[in-house]
Parts: C-alpha cells; sequence; structure tokens
C-alpha cells in the first residue's frame, strides 16, 4: 500500500532543496491531525477513503481516545511533483520529487512545549485556523513561538464544510469571515514581525493561504481555480489570482470586471461567484442526490469519477467528489512547496537563532549553508519512547553534516559550557531511524535538513542536546530552547505498596526524559511530586507514569498541590535585631516590599546577579526609584542566587562588616527558601540590613555565630512587615457563544475569579472572555464550566501572575492563616507558626 | 525503691572486687547526677566490706578509687571510654540509659536502673491487644523495665487469654568486655556470638534479632513482620530506634507513666520519609563532613575509613570533623559541606536536622546515597556495624547521567567522570594547570551550595578571603607578638583578672 521505500526516502534527503520541513499548529480542535492525515493519505500511507477518519498522527490510545492530540508525531512524506504544477516554481530544486518532514503538534495549551520542540526542527508552519471559530488564543500563541524561532508561516482556513452544511452562510458573508480570518492572522503576524525574515503575512492572492476541510479531504488555493480561468479570460494566472480576492467585482451580464459592487443582482465579488459558488453548488447537488445534473458538471471540470464511485449517495458521494476534483494534498503540497523555504533556505537565516558560538566559525559557515560535507550539527529537540518501555528514541534536526549509524558523537547538553566537561558524553549511535507514521525505517545515514530519530542515545540526553563529530572539541551547542509555559500544578503521588518505591523512582525518571515540561521532584517532606503545566497535562503524565513507565504497579496521587510564595506588604514596623548564639554579635534588619514590578525583572533576567552592576544601578534608578548608590549595595539574590528577594547593605561604617557578608548571604539563601510563616519561597521582599554590632574577635563572629542568626533576624523582619501570601493566579481564555455567558459568569464567580475583558468577535456570535482565576480555584474548572455551559465553552489557562491574598495569615481564623496551616500540616512541620519572639532578641 | 536495689550496688560491687579494678569511672547522666554522691558512698560502704573479706585472707587489699564522670562529650547512652582514660580508670560503670554499644577498651558494666510499672494492667494490656491482633506477637520494652518482664511474663501466662504465641525478648549480659585484641577492633570488627549487631544473623535453627541489648529469635520460616511488635516503654531514642528499624511491622507502644496504649505513630513514619528526602539530599552533595559522634563505640573508626573510601570513590569531597554533640551553630561553622555524616551509636545518630545549615545524616543513608546504583527498599539500619562489610561495596559504574530529586531533573555528576579515566602523570598535570589559570568571571562570585567541589574551591568564591594583601606598599611591619591562650579567656585577659 505504501507508495515510496525507505530507499527512495533516503536518496531525496541528499536533495537539500527539495526538503521541506514543516510543523502542523494551530489552537485546540481546529482540525490539525485531521488535515494531516489527508496529506498522508496523499502519500499512499493510508488509504484515501478513511482519510480524515483515521488521525495517523496520533499514535497513542489515549489521543486516539479523547480525539485530541498530547505528543507531537513526526512523520517523514514523498511527494512526486508533475512538472505542470511546478512550472512557475521559481527557486531552486532538484527534479521532481519532493520530501516532506511534517510535524503534527497539539494544540491544547497544556502541551505548547510539544510545539516549541516541533518547532525548533522544521522552517516552515502550517498555520490552521477554523473559518467559524476564528483565531484563536492558542493561534496566537503558537504564532508568536514560531515567528520567534523564525519559522515562515503558512495558513489554511479549515472546516470549510461548516459553511456550506451547517451555517449555509451565502457567498459574501463567507468571503467577509474569511477576509477577517485571515486580518486577524496578520495582524499578529505583523506585531512579531522579523527583519530578516521579511513579510510573513499571508495572501490569498499569492497563494499563501489555502482553504481546506480536513474532514472531507479537500482544499484549494487560488491558484487552483486562477488556472482554471486564467486560459478562459485570456489572462495570466497571476492576473486572475489578484482578481479572485479583495475588492474585484464581476458581473456576468456585462461580463465585466469592477473594483466596486455595481449593485446589480447579478454583480459579485471575483471570489464568491468562481470559487465560493462553484464549491456550494456541487457539494448542494450532490447532497442531494442529484446525479443527473451532477456529472455533466462534473465533466466541465474534468473531473472523472470511477464507476463504483459512482453508486456513492450523500455525504460519501460529496466528500468523493470533492477529493477527486480539489484533493487537499495538491493544494496544500503545492502552497509548502512553493511558499515555505527549504532548510537550505531557512537556515541562512535561523543560525544566528540557533547557533550559540560565534557566527563566522566553521559550524556556523556548515549551518547557514546546510553543508551535507560539513561538521556534524544536531539539535535533539525531544524523546521519544520506544515500543520496548524504558528506552528512548532521540528525535532530532540535522542542521548540518550527516549522522550515520555507528557513528561516534559528542553529546553537549543544555549546561554544557564549552572548554569544560560538565554534561559531556562521547557516545556511539547505534542506529538511524527515518520515521514513517506508525513505523520507523532504519537508514544508513541521514544528511543536514532532515529530521531523524537515533537509538542508543538516551541514557545520556535527558531532554535535548546538541550532537557534533567526536573530534569537534571547539563547537558550541545549539541554544537551548524556550518554554512558553511553566509547571505550576503539581501533585504529591505515591506508590500503593511500599517496596514498589524502587519502581516509581525509576518510573518517575523515565517520565521526567519523555516529556521536557515536567518537573519530578522531591518535598522536605519526603514525597515524590509531579509538576505539570495543567491538569490535563498531569493527568497523562500520570497515566503514562503507571502504565508505561511503572509496568502497571499502582500509584497514589494527592490532590492538587499549589505552592505559594511568602511577601510582605508594608516596611517592617521597627528595626528588629537577633543576637549570635554566644550573644557577642547583633544583627539589625528590616524588610519592605519591593517596588512593583521588581520582582518580575529579576524573574526575567532582566535585573540579575550576574550584571554590569553599572547597568543595573541604571535601571534600578531609572526604572524603580532607587538612589543610585544604594543600587550598588546590593549583596544578593535569592533564594538559589538568582530569586527575586534581595539583601541591601545600609549601614554605615561597621567594621568587620566584609568578613561577615558571606555568612549573612548563606544565611538569606536558606532563609527566602524558606520563609517565616509557611516555609514557601519568598518573593519580592527587600532586606535591609540597618546596623551590625560585631565581637572583635574573628573566631567569635564565625559562620556559625552569623549564619543562624541572619536566618533568625530576616524571619523576625519578615514577621514585622505585614507578612502577606501570594497565590499564583492563571489568566482564564474562554470563547462561548452568547447564551453561554451566564454561566460562565457564575461559575467564575464561585471560583473567585474576575473577568476583566469580554469582547463580541466581529461578526460572529461569539465572545472572548479574559478572565483572572486563581490556580488553587482551577481544579475542575473545564468540568464544572462545561457542565454550566452544556459543552458550550472551553477554557485555556495560562499561568500569568502571583497575586496577593489581602487576609493577615498571623491573624487566626484568617483564610490565609487557615491555608498556612495546611501546608504546614502537609509539610509536616509544627502546628503553628514560630512566633515573632523567637526570631527576635531584646537588647 | 531504695537506692540498693534501683542502682544494683552489690551486684556492681561484686563485679569491681571479683575483677580486681583499682580504678573504677562511675559514669552519670545529667538526670542521675543527683545520686551520684549516695551512690559513691553506698560502693565505697560495700566495696570495703568485700575488701575486708578479701583482706583477711590477703592482706594486701587496696582501696578502690571511684570516680564520677558527667557531662559525657557524645551521647548519654554510650560507656565515654575517652572521659574515662582520663581518670586512667581500669573500668566504667555506666548508669542510666544505654546503647549496649560494644567498647573498644575498657570493660564496662551496664546498671540499668528500675522504673516502676504497673505490672497487672499492662499485662491486661497486652493479653486483650493479642486477643485483637490474630498474630504472634513479640514483646519488646525499654532496658529500664526489664525487672518487670518476668512478672508479666507470669502474670499473662495465668490470665489464659488466647492461643496465640507471645514471645519475649531476653537481656543481653549487662557486662560488657572488650575484645582482647583492642587495634584488631577497630581495624575489623567480628561481630562475636554475644555481641551480634541490630539485624540478624542466622544460626543453624533460629534467625536472631538483636538491638538495642535486647535479644531474641524467631523459629525458622518466621520473618519479623509476621509479628506484631509490643513494647513497654517511653517515647525515647531507644523506640525510635525500633520503629525505624522494623519499620515493616505494627507496633504498638504501652507507655508505663500514663498506663496506655499508643498506635499512632504518623509522627515516625513521617521521619522515615524526611530521612529518604536527606538521602536525596545527600545525592546531590559535593562536599561531604564526616562527624564523630563518638570515641568509644567498637568499630568507629573502621567506619570512618569506610565512609571515607566510599565518598571519594563517588567523586566527592570529605572532611572529618571532632566536634563532641553537633548543634547549629557549631556545623555552620563549615558552610562548605552540602551535608554531614554523623557516625554515632545507633540510638544517637538520628538528628532533627531541621534547624541546621546542612543536614545531618547517617552512614547508612550515606552508603545508600553515595554508592551508586543502590536504591533504598524501606529497609533501615542505625547501627552502623551492621553496615560494615568486609569487601568494600563496589561503586556502580553507571554512565547514565543521575536523576536529581532536588534539581528536578537530570544532573551531572562531574567528578564521576574524572574519576573514571585513567590518566597519566603529564596530562594529569595538563589538567590541573588548565583548571588552576581558568579566568574566573568576577562578577559571578555568588555562593551557591553544592557548586564547589572542596574547601578550597569555595574558599576561593568567598567575597572575603581574611586579611587583604596590599603589594603597593610592601615596608616592613614591625613584629608583634600576638593572644595565646583559648578564646574563652586568654592568657593576658586572665592575668588582668587576677
Amino acid at each position: 500500500m505504501v507508495k515510496f521505500t525507505a530507499e527512495e526516502l533516503r536518496r531525496i534527503m541528499d536533495f537539500k532543496h527539495n526538503i521541506r520541513n514543516m510543523s502542523v499548529i494551530a489552537h485546540v480542535d481546529h482540525g490539525k491531525s485531521t488535515l494531516t492525515d489527508s496529506l498522508v493519505a496523499a502519500a499512499g500511507i493510508i488509504a484515501q477513503e478513511v482519510a480524515g477518519d483515521v488521525r495517523m498522527t496520533d499514535t497513542r490510545a489515549d489521543e486516539a481516545e479523547r480525539g485530541i492530540t498530547i505528543k507531537s508525531t513526526g512523520i517523514s512524506l514523498y511527494y512526486e511533483m508533475t512538472d505542470d504544477s511546478l512550472r512557475n516554481f521559481k527557486g531552486e530544486r532538484n527534479g521532481n520529487e519532493y520530501l516532506i518532514n511534517l510535524i503534527d503538534s497539539p494544540g491544547h495549551v497544556d502541551f505548547s512545549s510539544e510545539v516549541t520542540a516541533a518547532l525548533r526542527i522544521t522552517d516552515g508552519a502550517l498555520v490552521v485556523v477554523d473559518c467559524v471559530e476564528g483565531v484563536c488564543v492558542q493561534t496566537e500563541t503558537v504564532l508568536r513561538q514560531a515567528l520567534g524561532e523564525r519559522i515562515r508561516p503558512v495558513l489554511t482556513v479549515n472546516k470549510m464544510d461548516r459553511c456550506f452544511l451547517e451555517l449555509q452562510v451565502d457567498g459574501e458573508e463567507a468571503y467577509q469571515t474569511f477576509q477577517r480570518v485571515i486580518e486577524n492572522a496578520n495582524v499578529i503576524m505583523a506585531t512579531y514581525e522579523d527583519p530578516l525574515l521579511g513579510d510573513v503575512q499571508v495572501y490569498p492572492e499569492k497563494g499563501t493561504v489555502a482553504f481546506s476541510a480536513g474532514l472531507h479531504g479537500w482544499a484549494f488555493t487560488l491558484t487552483n481555480f486562477a488556472k482554471m480561468y486564467a486560459s478562459k479570460f485570456g489572462v495570466d494566472e497571476s492576473k486572475m489570482m489578484e482578481r479572485l480576492w479583495g475588492e474585484n467585482f464581476f458581473d456576468p451580464a456585462t461580463k465585466k470586471w469592477t473594483t466596486k459592487n455595481t449593485g446589480t443582482a447579478s454583480c459579485k465579488r471575483g471570489f464568491v461567484q468562481f470559487c465560493y459558488e462553484p464549491i456550494k453548488q456541487i457539494i448542494n447537488t450532490c447532497m442531494n442526490d442529484q446525479k443527473d445534473k451532477l456529472w455533466p458538471m462534473l465533466q466541465k471540470l474534468g473531473v472523472t469519477m470511477k464507476s463504483d464511485e459512482k453508486d456513492l449517495m450523500g455525504k460519501a458521494l460529496m466528500k468523493r467528489v470533492m477529493q477527486t476534483w480539489l484533493p487537499a494534498s495538491t493544494a496544500l503540497l503545492e502552497m509548502m512547496i512553493y511558499h515555505l523555504p527549504s532548510p537550505s533556505t531557512a537556515q541562512k537565516y535561523r543560525v544566528e537563532n540557533l547557533y550559540e558560538g560565534p557566527l563566522d566559525d566553521a559550524y556556523a559557515n556548515a549551518i547557514r549553508n546546510c553543508d551535507p560535507e560539513g561538521p556534524l550539527m544536531l539539535y535533539v529537540s525531544k524523546m521519544i519512547p520506544a515500543s520496548d518501555k524504558g528506552r528512548f528514541f532521540a528525535f532530532g534536526r540535522v542542521f548540518a553534516g550527516k549522522v550515520s549509524t555507528g557513528m561516534k558523537v559528542r553529546i553537549m547538553g543544555p549546561n554544557y559550557v564549552p572548554g569544560e566537561k560538565k554534561d559531556l558524553y562521547v557516545k556511539n549511535i547505534q542506529r538511524t531511524v527515518i520515521w514513517m507514521g506508525k513505523r520507523q525505517e532504519t537508514v544508513e545515514d541521514v544528511p543536514c535538513g532532515n529530521t531523524v530519530a537515533m537509538v542508543g542515545l538516551d541514557q545520556f540526553i535527558t531532554k535535548n542536546a546538541t550532537l557534533t563529530n567526536e573530534k569537534e572539541v571547539d563547537a558550541h551547542p545549539i541554544r537551548a530552547m524556550k518554554f512558553s509555559v511553566s509547571p505550576v500544578v503539581r501533585v504529591a503521588v505515591q506508590c500503593k505498596v511500599a517496596s514498589d518505591l524502587p519502581k516509581l523512582v525509576e518510573g518517575l525518571k523515565r517520565l521526567a526524559k519523555s516529556d521536557p515540561m515536567v518537573v519530578c521532584s522531591i518535598e522536605e517532606s519526603g514525597e515524590h511530586i509531579i509538576a505539570g503545566a495543567g491538569e490535563l497535562h498531569l493527568e497523562i503524565c500520570l497515566k503514562d507514569l503507571q502504565d508505561d513507565f511503572m509496568g502497571g504497579a499502582e500509584i497514589i496521587k494527592s490532590d492538587p498541590v499549589v505552592s505559594f510564595r511568602e511577601t510582605v506588604l508594608e516596611k517592617s514596623t521597627r528595626t528588629v535585631m537577633s543576637k549570635s548564639p554566644n550573644k557577642h554579635n547583633r544583627l539589625y534588619m528590616e524588610a519592605r516590599p519591593m517596588e512593583e514590578g521588581l520582582a518580575e525583572a529579576i524573574d526575567e533576567g532582566r535585573i540579575g546577579p550576574r550584571d554590569d552592576p553599572k547597568v543595573r544601578s541604571k535601571i534600578l534608578a531609572e526604572e524603580f526609584g532607587w538612589d543610585k548608590d544604594l543600587a550598588k549595595k546590593i549583596w544578593c539574590f535569592g533564594p538559589e542566587t538568582t530569586g527575586p528577594n534581595m539583601v541591601v547593605d545600609m549601614c554605615k561604617g561597621v567594621q568587620y562588616l566584609n568578613e561577615i557578608k558571606d555568612s549573612v548571604v548563606a544565611g538569606f539563601q536558606w532563609a527566602s527558601k524558606e520563609g517565616a510563616l509557611a516555609e514557601e519561597n519568598m518573593r519580592g521582599i527587600c532586606f535591609e540590613v540597618c546596623d551590625v554590632v560585631l565581637h572583635s574577635d574573628a573566631i567569635h563572629r564565625g559562620g556559625g555565630q552569623v549564619i543562624p542568626t541572619a536566618r533568625r533576624v530576616i524571619y523576625a523582619s519578615q514577621l514585622t512587615a505585614k507578612p502577606r501570601l501570594l497565590e499564583p493566579v492563571y489568566l482564564v481564555e474562554i470563547q462561548a457563544p452568547e447564551q453561554a455567558l451566564g454561566g460562565i459568569y457564575s461559575v467564575l464567580n464561585q471560583k473567585r475569579g474576575h473577568v476583566f475583558e469580554e469582547m463580541q468577535r466581529p461578526g460572529t456570535p461569539l465572545y472572548n472572555i479574559k478572565a483572572y482565576l486563581p490556580v488553587v480555584e482551577s481544579f475542575g474548572f473545564s468540568g464544572t464550566l462545561r457542565a454550566a455551559t452544556s459543552g458550550q465553552a472551553f477554557p485555556q489557562c495560562v499561568f500569568d501572575h502571583w497575586e496577593m491574598m489581602s487576609s493577615d495569615p498571623l491573624e487566626a481564623g484568617s483564610q490565609a492563616h487557615q491555608l498556612v496551616l495546611d501546608i504546614r500540616k502537609r509539610k509536616g512541620l509544627k502546628d503553628q507558626m514560630t512566633p515573632l519572639s523567637e526570631f527576635e532578641d531584646k537588647l | 525503691m531504695d537506692l540498693e536495689s534501683t542502682y544494683e550496688i552489690d551486684r556492681v560491687a561484686g563485679f569491681i572486687s571479683a575483677r580486681g579494678f583499682r580504678r573504677v569511672a562511675l559514669q552519670f547522666p545529667d538526670n542521675l547526677l543527683k545520686d551520684s554522691t549516695r551512690i559513691v558512698a553506698a560502693l565505697h560502704e560495700k566495696l570495703r566490706s568485700f575488701s575486708q573479706l578479701h583482706a583477711g585472707r590477703n592482706g594486701d587489699a587496696k582501696d578502690v578509687k571511684l570516680y564520677v564522670m558527667a557531662d559525657t562529650m557524645y551521647g548519654n547512652c554510650c560507656v565515654d571510654e575517652v572521659g574515662a582514660s582520663h581518670a586512667n580508670a581500669d573500668c566504667v560503670i555506666h548508669y542510666g540509659h544505654t546503647c549496649f554499644s560494644p567498647t573498644s577498651t575498657l570493660p564496662a558494666f551496664l546498671v540499668l536502673g528500675k522504673a516502676s510499672l504497673n505490672v497487672p494492667l499492662c499485662a491486661q494490656t497486652l493479653c486483650e491487644y493479642t486477643i485483637k491482633a490474630g498474630k504472634p506477637i513479640l514483646v519488646l520494652y525499654g532496658l529500664e523495665y526489664t525487672h518487670t518482664i518476668t512478672e508479666i511474663k507470669a502474670s499473662v501466662g495465668a490470665q489464659v487469654c488466647s492461643e496465640l504465641e507471645v514471645h519475649y525478648a531476653d537481656i543481653m549480659s549487662p557486662i560488657i568486655t572488650p575484645p582482647e585484641n583492642c587495634s584488631s577492633m577497630n581495624e575489623q570488627p567480628e561481630l562475636s556470638d554475644g555481641q551480634c549487631a541490630n539485624g540478624c544473623s542466622i544460626e543453624v535453627n533460629d534467625a536472631t534479632y538483636c538491638v538495642g541489648g535486647l535479644k531474641w529469635s524467631l523459629p525458622v520460616g518466621h520473618r519479623i513482620e509476621d509479628y506484631l511488635i509490643f513494647y513497654v516503654g517511653s517515647d525515647d531514642p531507644a523506640f525510635a530506634n525500633i520503629l525505624m528499624t522494623y519499620n515493616a511491622c505494627e507496633i504498638v507502644r504501652y507507655d508505663a507513666t500514663e498506663d496506655n496504649l499508643v498506635n499512632d505513630f504518623s509522627q515516625q513514619k513521617r521521619i522515615l520519609k524526611r530521612r529518604y528526602f536527606l538521602i536525596e539530599k545527600a545525592k546531590d552533595a559535593s562536599i561531604i563532613g564526616i562527624l564523630v559522634g563518638t570515641l568509644g563505640v567498637a568499630g568507629y573508626l573502621h567506619m570512618i575509613h569506610q565512609m571515607k573510601d566510599l565518598i571519594t570513590r563517588a567523586g566527592k569531597k570529605a572532611y572529618t570533623f571532632v566536634m563532641g554533640r553537633p548543634n547549629p551553630a557549631k556545623l555552620a561553622n563549615f558552610p562548605e559541606c552540602d551535608i554531614f555524616v554523623y557516625v554515632s551509636c545507633a540510638q544517637t545518630a538520628l538528628l532533627d536536622s531541621k534547624e541546621f545549615l546542612a543536614p545531618v545524616i547517617t552512614p547508612f543513608e550515606a552508603m545508600i546515597a553515595f554508592g551508586r546504583g543502590s536504591e533504598w527498599t524501606g529497609a533501615y539500619v542505625t547501627e552502623f556495624r551492621d553496615l560494615i562489610t568486609s569487601s568494600p561495596m563496589e561503586a556502580k559504574n553507571q554512565s547514565e547521567a543521575r536523576f536529581s530529586f532536588i534539581q528536578g531533573g537530570y544532573v551531572e555528576d562531574v567528578e564521576q567522570q574524572e574519576v573514571e579515566e585513567v590518566e597519566d602523570g603529564v596530562s594529569a598535570l595538563v589538567n590541573i594547570t588548565e583548571k588552576a589559570l581558568r579566568v574566573r568571571d568576577k562578577d559571578s562570585q555568588t555562593l551557591m551550595p553544592g557548586t564547589a567541589k572542596s574547601g578550597a574551591e569555595y574558599f576561593a568564591t568567598r567575597s572575603y578571603h581574611g586579611l587583604d594583601i596590599h603589594p603597593e606598599n610592601n615596608f616592613s611591619e614591625p613584629f608583634l607578638i600576638g593572644k595565646s591562650g583559648r578564646a574563652s579567656g586568654y592568657k593576658n585577659e586572665t592575668a588582668q583578672k587576677s
């Protein structure tokens, strides 16, 4: 059944101009996987008839079950184009055979790390947008990600069948909808434009927009129709294409083109007249089984049906007819081959984004020129679990050189620093493999510009890595990927049978490897924690853990755990003092909240310990109103030396102060990691060292005396500065019809959420709602929302910010107090918070 | 109860005079110190009467010198041999709670003391519990209740309550004799029959278990997990030790002071989990401090050597500290250590190090953490003598990156790789100089626990390195004589006072 062999595929891999690496990206449920199917069908891997139903790239059982994609799946496809269809192709090419390395990605926001991984190893993106729902939240996110990686997009307006069958809208209305969808997409693309990438906006009249119906397996670009009509009107194709979009009207009565609607009944827009109406007509005749009318029409269009297909009725007939007339693969492939860059084109401008080293060394040049003879540069973007449990394929893209079976490679991990031995291995590749849907084919070698999977490296690659040839010791790694979501939802897991613990540990290690977004850690209390991007993500992770990585051993999961942060509301009411254990040293300190936005700036890395002090003090003085000299007296950031809290030296003329700085810093790192309230991380607190009294003998003011004291005085100053808890808050975006709004509002109210934006989507009955929702309340939110709106609202939650809880955790009975007690109980700490008197000493 | 019987004056005096000891150290924990003078007086009296008996025969009777020792350097439960040798003592009489750790040089006599117990009530509770349990019962007890066990046994036997078997643990001999060749004891201790340590040694018929001075044996084919443990005593380190060691068993405790049954040990289970966390944390450590927590327990030197060896083979750096009982202030003087291993007797080893800058773990935990490829299965060993292996455990040469649950990802143990590489002298030298000459980023001088690989490296990243040396003004400074003496009062200061 397969129309091509691994050998054929391998042969084209050498023609770097005839390769297209592309990912399919979109909002959840806009039809990526379904559309991908029709492309795969055309390549002959699955039968044309079932295309649209199989979801070839959803290889996991749970993906098929839920009808959503969870993991991005790569597939290599081979197409032979006709000379005719390549007539207008101006770029470089090498024969008519093309290799498409296609990666289908998930649309749900919880899995957007998969999209990131897919984008890294592709050069172009097919953006799929539902013609009714339009550009959604996730569409925007993935577009932004794509452009950030310098991935050139093309657009397809999908689910056209809904226009014809469900909504039955007329031509002009449909045109307006499509026009708006494309405009919305273009607005986003223009925002994130990159000068090197050039104009990335899409235009139907240039052929960079397709119209498709993934479910029925058909699609067209204006090129298809332009070709059809060009000869009829006696104009060339490009001219015809322009007329088929925009403000061009045709009146069949006068046979004249105008740029304004003349107002006569027969005057219609070019697109409506020549594209929309004919399709509508065909579909209607098919659906009504008016076969006597249908055959002549098809004949006129040059579509011939097989005799057995002629017996089909209704929808099946329509699907078959449309597939024969406007096959999705032809339209989409043509669009990709014409408008998406080949690796050799794309790597010219992507090299700057990719390579960490100097852009004029041999490796940068090899990437830039996509040189198969150059040194090997390969980026592994993800690990795919293999069918034998516990092993992984390393999946990635060859940017330069060739990778072959048995080759000895240098593996540079994410923490590798050139010149050092950290995170560096030299190992053999056991096998190189290419992916063909559910099958894998072993090949001898894979040249640059292609995606590849490798066997035998899984022990040494943790999540992603750069591979080079063994000898290339001076190569720098390829830049690590940045993920747009962060793991904020956590559950504690333990095994049902205590002796399964080694299994659980092993399983967690495998899980962490298989998914770059999941974090497996351990709490102080000894509980294993799995952190994921969202509820759905966690659910999938737990399922994988239990079934695939632990061989079915039972696990118990806790309720979701949310981590909080501790902060302060005001400046300390007084300067607090703590004495060292030997009573010979005294530290005086105050705490105050950081200026608004400063904590975020530290998070983003705009301000940090490694900054040039001059630059840092400039930013602090200009943006946050700090005193210039004070900005130079920042001792450290914490926790983990980079966190959003700091210690500032406000003392004047204290002897030996420099000696105890390291000890105070050590105490601060410790205290800021475990705040005084519930041992959660601190956030946004600035500690000011006001005065220090030290013993004159160095032996009496050593670390042992100062470190515990610094910790105590920090806690004391935190407790005197109106301590508060910060809770994580999601930004929720919901799209729903008007009648569902009431339900949405009531659910949000119930869950302490609040709406801050409500907008009607122009031209649709749909509303876009943006709201803030505390993460604590978000568990089961989608379910409740679905129930309250009879399934019409679908929320997307992304972590947005930390929000201060207004109640006072020190006041017994308040909500925050209760929360603190709960956290302390979970962590196995003493029930009550340690009182201030334990930390503060009197003179 | 009177002094005589509580402190077994008779037996002690008999022990001393029978062996002919001349200088005897009496070791008291703080809570018994108040009785010490009376005990000494009573002992003197007793010994005199004994010696008069002897003198009547031989005529060469000399006075036995008694020394009272208090404020022990390490745990109260261990025999303080170092303290005793300060007094040149021939033997030690140890009073109060003890861990039955074997001594290395001096013979010792352990006086367990006697605490009162409501025997009928305890027997009653035990009976009721036996009926409910449906499993064989093993009765363990705090050493201060040893004298009541025979009574309980009889009492339970009298109330024919169940056909289920009830086992009682026996007490070991209160006399501890160090092995003849004491040097070999520290090198390679042999577990003699009388001194089997925690855990079990399978004999021909029965499996024998010993813990903290108690010993018992179970019939062939029975595992300790099949038994319910009924403990008589208070919630002290000895009980914690039993809880940790037999964490797979169901345990209830009869509290002798409250006269009730306690069976909620969620706090203890929590401790076990926390120890597990500490093991994970230890895996991430690169500088490890070995705390010497005993100078008496047999085999401690061997254990320290073994720990050092283990740590070095794991590619980490070890430093040894002798500092008496550790406290946060003492340990914080060594902030370069990421974790401490506390080599001490079983009952002081479990130190809650929440308030410490760096956690303190036991040798058993260190073995799991630093021996690559070993996983914790739930079994727990507190007694370090059970860990002494004659053939050093092979650190498995696993090449896969290690997964750190603390950082939530795979991490690289740099040293591990470098240790693997066998290099000739020249290239090793080149490597070292290469590292020495590496330019350091001036701004990145922030201390991050776990990043430094040795004390020297840690010191280099500190912002304060001690006195500043100014090469520009290199005229000679006058030579001054500094202070001498101890920091608590220098010689010149005391001179002023007096």
